[in-house]
């Protein structure tokens, strides 16, 4: 309970820093917002247009395909205010020695990078998804009871922390390699894919890498899914257990990484 | 004219030193066409007619499409002159007997040389990957058309990129203005989805704009449609290229004043 309470306290600390490091340096401090907000608006006009050509893409109307498009906003919109910054600077960290400064403090290295870089630059972005989900309710039909809101919440939760999970395993395989950088860009381009398309699309080898190897395919789906009453049991399962797996995939590669750090040498 | 062909040749070899970039760009167009191929896969199995489009008409659409999006590099023009005038190195390109817009407009056209080799093998390797029934008009006078309309495209581009590089000589930072761009760009280019999917209104505004005769038009010309525009696409694309270079002209004599060679 106390280690919670001092990893609490670490975590306020390092977000008034960077609050006050931002007042310093507020260059393109709403930068990120309009770039992924372009994206997302980008997204939505590209399946309006779809849809005032067809009825439904697989089982999905234009309703369900807007949800998908606001949930994975909404999910990077958290990945973008929280962590993204202070997580996507490890494998620049390691190479250069820098991670020695993490590690000789008396808090864990993980969850200062996790939390060091707080953007709240990006949390229009919160509202924005907000918005497109609003929309998504509204042209699906979906009838909202308090049972679905806390529900697509809890998915909502998990996807983010699933997110999360495979961007700090693949920066950790900078600890093992020269250079992580060719990982990141598959994750770029897996990502791209999926903000595109829902994971209902994938059938074949692209149902086991978008909903195995690099999950995106899942993220913003379960969600939605869950929220139109088309989520089953083998599926939830499916969703927590990918998320299980990766927390333990990911805790043991960050710390192997950590033993096998040595300094600038990396 | 030779010290420009000097400057092709080193952008050719530059191109083949980093071998890693390529493979990242083929692994992005394998994304576009993997892109095209669920989501219209999915469409199609229902129906044969999408707006006109067959899904053999529609995939070939995305290998043209995206043959023509990945040759044409000129966002490294911006983002190069941005870097450089932030960290005051700019100067290089001051002090060489050269024109400065026509040294990366050589440069553009070294690395599209490079990348017309490259890329026409990979689209037609993802052509048998995807097992797609390729459309290819085959009316001599429409291919030559959208040839030159491709050459007039890829110069705006790099006009475009040339110029919002320079804007830097006054706003500083224009990164996050260079990414809404080539967001934006994708879009009404007709890389993501083909324009006439877009209502009929918005596809009439398009028409008055460059970035539709840039990759869309050819990739419908070569798949044999809408050849009535060829001609109109033609004049608009160059009429936007000659304002586009009046506007060049006028902000580099306003602008250039305002560096001063250490940095931002």
């Amino acid at each position: 309970m106390s280690r919670i309470k001092r990893n609490l306290r670490v975590v306020r600390v390092l977000i008034n820093m960077r609050l006050q490091n931002l007042m310093m340096f507020r260059l393109g401090f709403f930068g990120p917002f309009f770039v992924d907000s372009c994206v997302f608006l980008v997204q939505l006009c590209v399946f309006e247009a779809v849809y005032s050509n067809v009825d439904r893409i697989g089982t999905w109307g234009k309703g369900q395909m807007i949800l998908y498009i606001g949930t994975f906003s909404m999910i990077n919109a958290f990945n973008m205010v929280i962590y993204f910054f202070g997580i996507n600077n490890i494998p620049d960290k390691i190479k250069n020695g820098d991670m020695d400064l993490y590690l000789t403090k008396p808090v864990s290295p993980l969850l200062r990078l996790t939390f060091e870089r707080v953007n709240p630059g990006s949390v229009p972005l919160l509202f924005l998804s907000g918005v497109l989900i609003a929309y998504g309710i509204k042209e699906g039909g979906v009838k909202i009871t308090p049972f679905l809101v806390l529900g697509y919440v809890f998915w909502i939760g998990i996807m983010t922390v699933l997110y999360y999970l495979v961007e700090v395993l693949i920066r950790s395989l900078s600890f093992f390699i020269l250079t992580s950088g060719n990982a990141i860009i598959l994750e770029e381009a897996g990502l791209t894919l999926c903000m595109q398309l829902p994971g209902i699309v994938f059938y074949g080898i692209y149902k086991v890498i978008f909903y195995m190897i690099l999950p995106y395919g899942i993220m913003a789906t379960l969600p939605v899914q869950f929220l139109t009453g088309e989520m089953t049991f083998t599926r939830a399962m499916w969703g927590v257990l990918v998320a299980a797996d990766f927390a333990l995939l990911t805790a043991f590669v960050w710390k192997q990484g950590i033993r096998h750090y040595n300094s600038a040498s990396s | 004219m030779r010290k420009y062909l000097e400057i092709v040749k080193i952008y050719i070899k530059t191109q083949i030193a980093w071998r890693g970039d390529f493979i990242i760009q083929i692994l992005f167009t394998l994304t576009k066409i993997v892109f095209a191929s669920l989501l219209w896969g999915t469409i199609f199995a229902g129906r044969d007619k999408v707006t006109g489009f067959t899904i053999n008409s529609m995939m070939s659409y995305y290998i043209i499409s995206s043959f023509l999006t990945q040759l044409d590099m000129s966002s490294k023009v911006s983002r190069e002159i941005s870097q450089r005038i932030r960290n005051g190195t700019f100067s290089k390109y001051m002090i060489i007997p050269i024109n400065i817009q026509g040294y990366f407009i050589a440069m553009e056209m070294g690395v599209v040389f490079f990348n017309l080799f490259i890329y026409f093998i990979t689209s037609v390797l993802w052509i048998f990957i995807f097992r797609i029934r390729f459309v290819f008009v085959s009316d001599p006078v429409v291919l030559a058309g959208a040839v030159i309309l491709i050459i007039l495209g890829l110069f705006f581009m790099a006009q475009l990129n040339y110029y919002l590089g320079l804007l830097t000589l006054k706003y500083e930072e224009i990164e996050t203005f260079l990414m809404i761009k080539d967001n934006l760009v994708a879009f009404v280019t007709g890389s993501i989805i083909p324009l006439t999917l877009l209502p009929e209104g918005i596809v009439l505004v398009m028409k008055a704009f460059p970035f539709y005769y840039v990759t869309y038009l050819p990739s419908m010309l070569f798949i044999g449609r809408i050849k009535g525009e060829l001609g109109m696409g033609l004049l608009v694309l160059s009429c936007w290229c000659v304002v586009l270079q009046a506007v060049i002209h006028a902000t580099w004599q306003n602008y250039r004043v305002k560096y001063d060679g250490v940095g931002i």
